[in-house]
């Protein structure tokens, strides 16, 4: 196999990512030091609700995928395993729960309180209740249902979502006085709105050849869209974002010179085997598409902001039925042209990866597009055997490149 | 006591009362869970029947790192289908969630998720729980061509209290101490009762003499976990010498610890029974679990706790460290024995059994 010769390359905009997280957690323990409260969020809970009641969320999942990129995420997970968290269970549960456990001084400002809807996960229930049993900090623990149909999103389930969204703001106002500014809450969702728009936008182009935006782009430009909702950074970011990449398509350049495989990834990025997408790129195979990063844009209508809401954590990418979402993987394959999927069997995420092998079969079945499916986990580096999953990779792109 | 044979049969394979329901023209419907309200599919005629990992390896169809039970759960429906006429699973963690888009895309049978909310201690749930059954209901209904009214309704409930009755006042028979029921036995009949006909195993159970003076082991334990189906893991207790005197398990107490009101409404009765009694460990809210777990220490005279865990079984997982937390502080001691497959690793869960109930009784 010729290898990609010219170095890939990673957008002007993504560049700018790392300064904007460190102005988040900074902004984040400022507001902590002038006695604002912090929540502590899983990742698809309504921080538009939390922003516009001045309680700033951080997110422990970011956190323990940041941890795992940057390299310093062991010495947490082996904090929580002294304390008796197994190792089967999510490293970024673990992560966070050895940060706790290891005296919460960090980049995480302690938490007044603990929000967790359960989405994407079931997990999250019992991550929440551990973070609270070893913190004391008040708990909210929020259901949203398994979006069955899209009749869910207009009937009793999202009514159940939208009491719960008033329950919180009940507790909110209770613990700390603050009030909830239903103007203040339109112009904040409409914020929200507005980079889930440029996202969504951004993304389609990813349909043009070359593709102008890879998998280190997409994997690192979620971010503002985590934890900086309805925030008017994240909207600028975005706007700069689309504005570099549709130049891109202008000129015709794409993250690759040569593009000859364009690939589907199925799974949350390894943060800390990052440079697997290098390895990808360097043979000349890009990412073109990901359910992860469909995943986190949702639009809202500002005249109805808690319905808005609730139907946003209620239809975040994992908590739809597999119908819904097969739908959405094979229009993804004709839109986006793909040649084949790379399906990452994540240990730390069982609801992730307990389906895969079927979506798998039906993607192979139904369209004809070979997959790659490998173990691994996305932030603890030990469970990670590299070589033997770079020749799976390059077994891979060799029937790829012989169709 | 003497369990009938047929009992002890049953649940040595419990897939065999299948070909009895066969051979009878019953249908039968297949429940993961006991979030299930099996009042719902008595009162549309139906037989519930719980489905168990016991005599399935694990999916090919699942990952190695999740759950074997949820896993052999999923084998056994598949490899029984043609038994049922239909399925319900219920959301609860993880893989018992996901065990439903497989089984979608896998299983030609009606199936049905109930959803079953997490936050379990609130009247939003409460009513969303409500809806929840209904939906079931009306899917019963249609699926099966059947009208559920409320007389019907009122007699399963009737019937399913009396079994729950039942099987409460034995387990009671071992409080304050008393060595009365061994937990091999006792188990026996709680499965057997979410597989036969209930007024079959209730007109059973009432004939059962339950003082003949037997003794078991005197260490007595309470036991952790989820579900489990394999007797032999009792067996290994009461051979080393100690005694599941309590236990907060999906097939033991938590089964049967409290019963469904008297009410006008039926639905907002089991909509209060299902999601009020003791949560899952894959539930909030988690005092109320360890609060359960306290009472049933102090109540049976508990020594020790014994966790039976599935490798990967998250809820249990996580909770297993809060256990041991909160009983350290009153110098009970625990232990979590993890497994994939315990009729494979039975001699090394042994050996940490016999090694428990040898610190606790020095
Ligand atoms: S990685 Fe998976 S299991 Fe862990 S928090 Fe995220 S969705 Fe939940
Ligand atoms: S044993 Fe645990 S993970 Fe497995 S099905 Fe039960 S609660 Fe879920």
């Amino acid at each position: 196999m010729s290898l990609q010769r010219k170095k890939s390359r990673v957008l002007q905009t993504t560049k700018k990512i790392g300064e904007l997280i460190m102005a988040y957690f900074s902004q984040t323990s400022d507001a902590k030091a002038q006695g604002k409260p912090v929540a502590w969020v899983t990742v698809f809970t309504p921080v538009e609700l939390l922003y516009a009641m001045d309680v700033y969320p951080i997110a422990p999942e970011h956190f323990g995928a940041m941890c795992s990129a940057r390299g310093f995420i062991l010495d947490y997970l082996q904090e929580a395993e002294r304390e008796g968290y197994s190792q089967n269970l999510c490293s970024y549960s673990r992560c966070s729960l050895g940060y706790v456990l290891s005296g919460t001084s960090g980049l995480m400002p302690p938490p007044d309180i603990l929000v967790t809807f359960r989405n994407s996960c079931d997990v999250y229930v019992k991550w929440w209740q551990s973070l609270h049993m070893h913190l004391g900090t008040p708990l909210f623990v929020g259901e949203t249902p398994y979006v069955l149909t899209s009749e869910d999103l207009d009937n009793y389930v999202l009514d159940y979502v939208v009491k719960q969204l008033e329950q919180l703001v009940e507790m909110a106002e209770e613990k700390f006085g603050s009030r909830l500014d239903m103007e203040k809450l339109a112009d904040i969702v409409r914020l929200s709105d507005k980079a889930s728009e440029l996202w969504l936008e951004t993304l389609k182009l990813r349909r043009f050849r070359p593709c102008p935006l890879g998998g280190r782009d997409s994997a690192s430009d979620i971010f503002p869209l985590v934890v900086m909702q309805g925030t008017t950074e994240a909207v600028e970011f975005y706007e700069e974002l689309l504005e570099e990449v549709k130049q891109k398509v202008n000129m015709g350049e794409g993250v690759l010179e040569n593009e000859r495989f364009r690939l589907l990834f199925d799974g949350i990025w390894l943060w800390h085997a990052f440079d697997l997408i290098k390895y990808f790129e360097d043979r000349g195979a890009v990412f073109v598409y990901e359910p992860y990063s469909d995943a986190w844009a949702y639009r809202l209508d500002a005249s109805k902001p808690l319905e808005s809401i609730a139907r946003k954590i209620l239809a975040m990418g994992l908590n739809v039925d597999i119908d819904i979402r097969t739908e959405r993987f094979s229009e993804s394959i004709e839109e986006f042209q793909i040649d084949g999927a790379v399906l990452f069997s994540n240990r730390s995420c069982k609801t992730w990866s307990t389906p895969q092998l079927v979506t798998a079969d039906i993607l192979n079945k139904n369209f004809n597009v070979p997959y790659l499916l490998f173990e691994a986990d996305m932030a603890d580096p030990r469970q990670y055997a590299e070589a033997q999953i770079k020749n799976r990779i390059d077994a891979f792109l060799e029937v790829l490149g012989e169709r | 006591m003497k369990i009938p044979i047929g009992i002890r049969d049953l649940c040595e394979n419990p897939t065999e009362i299948l070909n009895r329901y066969e051979d009878s023209g019953v249908k039968v419907i297949g429940f993961t869970c006991s979030y299930v309200p099996e009042e719902l599919i008595i009162s549309a005629g139906l037989q519930p029947y719980r489905i168990t990992n016991i005599g399935a390896n694990t999916s090919a169809l699942t990952p190695s790192f999740v759950c074997p039970f949820a896993s052999a759960t999923l084998e056994n429906i598949i490899k029984h289908e043609d038994f049922f006429s239909g399925f319900i699973v219920a959301h609860t963690c993880d893989p018992m969630w996901r065990l439903y888009d497989i089984l979608k895309k896998k299983i030609g049978k009606p199936l049905f998720l109930l959803r079953v909310p997490h936050n379990t201690d609130n009247e939003l749930s409460l009513d969303f729980f409500r809806m929840e059954l209904m939906r079931f209901k009306k899917f019963l209904e249609k699926n099966f061509e059947t009208r559920i009214d409320h007389s019907a309704l009122f007699s399963s409930i009737e019937l399913c209290n009396e079994s729950r009755d039942l099987l409460k006042s034995i387990y009671v028979l071992n409080s304050g101490g008393e060595y009365k029921i061994n937990a091999f036995d006792r188990f026996h009949l709680v499965l057997a009762s979410m597989w036969m006909p209930k007024p079959e195993i209730n007109t059973q159970i009432k004939a059962l003499n339950f003082n003949n003076g037997e003794t078991y082991g005197d260490v007595r334990l309470h036991l952790n976990g989820t579900a489990i189906y394999d007797l032999v893991l009792l067996k290994t207790i009461e051979e080393s010498g100690g005694f599941a005197a309590s236990d907060d398990l999906c097939t033991g107490s938590r089964y049967f610890w409290s019963n469904v009101e008297k009410s006008e409404d039926p639905i907002s009765a089991l909509s209060n029974r299902y999601l009020k009694r003791t949560p899952c460990p894959s539930h909030a809210p988690l005092e109320q679990r360890l609060e359960y777990i306290n009472f049933m220490i102090e109540e049976f005279k508990v020594q020790g706790v014994l966790t039976f865990a599935e490798g990967f079984c998250d809820p249990i997982l996580y909770d297993s460290v809060h256990i041991r937390n909160m009983l350290a502080k009153k110098g009970i001691p625990t232990m979590v024995i993890d497994y994939e497959n315990p009729a494979q690793e039975i001699g090394r869960i042994k050996t940490r059994v016999e090694a428990f109930i040898e610190s606790i009784s020095g």
